[in-house]
């Protein structure tokens, strides 16, 4: 019994946890992409700008995009870009991939980030 | 046996922000545009991704994205009776070269200088009286007014993403900005960049020294954004790698990320790097230009471009240089005081204290290229007296640093052997607990201070070196002494445990150390021929479609750094061609 209490309290939380996600910005994301796109496009077959185009990045191993040249660091990682990996990233990216050449100093805010995913998925789909 | 080419409508003449100004805006209006740029090409995606770019050794100590002076270079001397040397290696100034010009490498500081420069002689007279003015100092007005010149100010500033705060708008003054500067019609595009603890120390002392600081105004983005023309910006991460070198985050407002891709997707523009144009074609007349001669540095191959319409739009000394090359115009006599090609050049001046606070920690590292809080109080308030202290012009005082890269911020107390195990305690002592207050002054001209061609050394295509004659003279060593008697009083009052004080530059001016890439004059702007090269406009008097660009237009120097105004004239100038010229290809200003 006690074990079964503790897995609904988990699923709770999960639904939280997800409701809390659709609950998110989209429009607000979209505004704080903007932090990204000097770099960075989305569309479909767009060009790589200082950053790799970020078309179909959920699912995709990390460093695979064609024609652009990625850091060793990114290279090695290993990495095949779930959400929360791109959280993580986004939050910190030098701590979740050290010596990566991206030159943004992470978005420490966990709304922001949410927000700024929402939309990316949403865009990205 | 140059190879002729087909005519088109515009030549540039080098593509960093003024050629590409022009670039976008006459390939828009349906002209056929070609630039010659004698450097690489470049693109932020190529060129300045990390981690290359932020090679000190690379770019800052052996100048990677600029001129190579074994191509080409000035000699210097500091007066007549001496015989000038060539500069060998950069030093005290360090043109661009290759595409985006110093556009690229620049730090982004953007003023707006106003008729306080503008109408120079016209105020100085009116105020003290000529006598005030001393013979051999050949200020002029520049026949532009800052009311004409203010909306291109807006453009420029809106194009390159400058963050700061107005002072002064349409008359009201703002808390927080510059409450000497020209009337503006709009706020900046973007908010000043967050300041650090040196900016906020310094504008702390500066209040209670009873003076008006302010965020200095940056093409630094301090937040995303997206320009008029559609171009983006990210925010600045305030990485200290700004000044000479390219921006890794496309933060820095710089013609590679704006103007120059823009013109590159219209098909009326092409763009032919490792072009070196030799010279300025003019017709039997001489009343008209015709195109230029250019070489491929690549292969050495020479070609002649015919054009309607010719834009100088190199750097400013080699603007001039290609002028005295050209024999368009008459080169200026400092004997005789006779011609203008060549006159009027000026530098600027400087006073720096360095701060050292025990215990204090400054995070030098996290710097930009416009993270200094300036004020003007000695400088656009035309309320303080120069009278007494018996100068004209004025300086800018900022306290705060741009930068703590490893090679070159390196603050150690005055007496700090220069090297071995005490130097190495010191630098690790002080690296992180030191700021800096430092002075920009304004050089005013002089009889002879000038260009012309020189008559020993040649460059690598055999055409003669141009010729730099330079020095401070009383009035800048006045100014200077009175800067650093305002840093010194400011540095004091903050208390540092120790201090290294500012000290005026009264010997004469060397060419090897750094100072400023801030050179003017040469080709420039006035009222009529006697008096200078080119119109308001920036049109030469001599050949109505050769257009000169750039600070060489300046008639003197300002303490402000000088893109704004820079890039303000490139848009003024394009609109003057598209509206005016066009229709009626002609002096736009009647001689």
């Amino acid at each position: 019994m006690q074990g079964m209490q503790s897995k609904i309290v988990l699923a709770a939380a999960l639904l939280a946890l997800a409701g809390g996600v659709n609950a998110a910005d989209v429009k607000r994301g979209q505004k704080l992409f903007e932090e990204c796109a000097a770099c960075h496009t989305h569309e479909r077959g767009a060009q790589n700008g200082v950053g790799p185009n970020l078309f179909g990045v959920v699912g995709r191993k990390a460093g695979e995009v064609d024609e652009f040249r990625y850091s060793p660091a990114m290279k090695r990682s290993g990495i095949v870009w779930s959400e929360q990996d791109l959280d993580a990233y986004i939050a910190d990216p030098q701590a979740k991939v050290p010596a990566n050449r991206m030159p943004f100093s992470g978005m420490p805010d966990a709304r922001d980030r949410a927000d700024l995913l929402a939309y990316l998925l949403s865009a990205l789909k | 046996m140059a190879k002729k080419l087909p005519e088109v409508d515009v030549v540039l003449v080098g593509l960093g922000w003024t050629g590409g100004i022009l670039a976008k805006e006459l390939s828009e209006a349906g002209l056929k545009v070609v630039a010659l740029e004698r450097g690489a090409p470049r693109t932020p995606q190529e060129d300045f991704s990390l981690p290359r770019i932020r090679d000190e050794l690379r770019f800052s100590s052996r100048n990677d994205l600029t001129q190579n002076t074994q191509r080409d270079t000035l000699t210097i001397r500091n007066n007549p009776s001496q015989d000038a040397l060539p500069m060998r290696r950069l030093g005290s100034f360090l043109p661009g070269e290759g595409v985006g010009g110093a556009g690229a490498h620049w730090n982004g500081v953007t003023w707006r200088w106003n008729d306080t420069e503008f109408k120079i002689r016209s105020r100085y007279e009116e105020r003290y009286g000529k006598k005030f003015i001393p013979e051999d100092m050949t200020i002029q007005d520049w026949g532009i007014t800052y009311a004409e010149l203010e909306p291109y100010y807006e453009k420029f500033e809106r194009t390159a993403a400058v963050s700061g705060k107005a002072g002064n708008l349409r008359g009201r003054i703002e808390n927080g900005g510059n409450p000497f500067e020209g009337a503006r019609n709009s706020e900046y595009p973007l908010p000043p960049l967050n300041q650090s603890l040196a900016c906020d120390m310094f504008t702390a002392a500066a209040k209670d020294n009873g003076y008006h600081p302010f965020p200095r105004p940056v093409a630094n983005a301090s937040r995303a954004y997206t320009n008029p023309d559609g171009s983006k910006f990210g925010p600045c991460e305030y990485c200290g790698f700004c000044e000479r070198f390219g921006c890794e985050a496309n933060a820095k407002g710089s013609p590679l990320i704006t103007v120059i891709p823009i013109a590159m997707r219209n098909p009326n523009f092409e763009l032919r790097t490792h072009s070196w144009v030799t010279k300025v074609l003019k017709d039997p007349s001489g009343k008209k230009v015709t195109g230029v001669t250019y070489t491929n540095t690549l292969n050495g191959e020479e070609y002649e471009q015919p054009a309607g319409m010719v834009a100088l739009t190199a750097y400013a000394i080699n603007n001039v240089h290609l002028m005295l090359l050209s024999g368009i115009g008459k080169p200026y006599d400092p004997v005789a005081q006779t011609g203008v090609v060549g006159k009027n050049y000026c530098y600027q001046t400087g006073a720096a204290a360095t701060l050292f606070f025990e215990g204090r920690q400054f995070n030098p590292f996290m710097g930009t290229g416009g993270l200094n809080v300036g004020m003007d109080d000695f400088h656009y308030d035309w309320n303080f007296d120069r009278a007494p202290h018996g100068f004209i012009g004025g300086y800018n005082v900022a306290g705060g640093m741009t930068h703590g890269r490893p090679i070159s911020y390196r603050p150690l107390p005055a007496g700090t052997p220069q090297w071995g195990k005490e130097w190495k305690a010191a630098s690790a002592k002080w690296y992180n607990s030191a700021m800096i207050i430092s002075s920009s002054g304004s050089v005013m001209a002089n009889r002879y201070n000038y260009f012309e061609l020189d008559p020993n050394y040649r460059n690598v295509f055999g055409a003669p070196l141009m010729r730099m004659t330079f020095d401070y003279k009383a009035n800048e060593h006045r100014m200077g002494e009175h800067a650093a008697n305002v840093i010194n009083r400011i540095a004091k009052s903050m208390n540092p445990t120790l201090m290294n004080p500012a000290t005026a530059r009264t010997e004469p001016w060397s060419v090897v150390p750094y100072q400023s890439t801030h050179n003017t004059g040469g080709t420039i702007m006035g009222t009529n021929p006697g008096n200078s090269v080119v119109n308001k406009y920036c049109q030469s008097w001599d050949c109505h479609n050769l257009f000169v660009l750039g600070a060489g237009v300046f008639p003197h120097n300002s303490a402000y750094n000088p893109t704004g105004p820079v890039g303000a004239l490139a848009y003024w100038t394009a609109d003057a061609i598209k509206n005016r010229y066009l229709k009626n290809q002609a002096p736009l200003v009647s001689a």
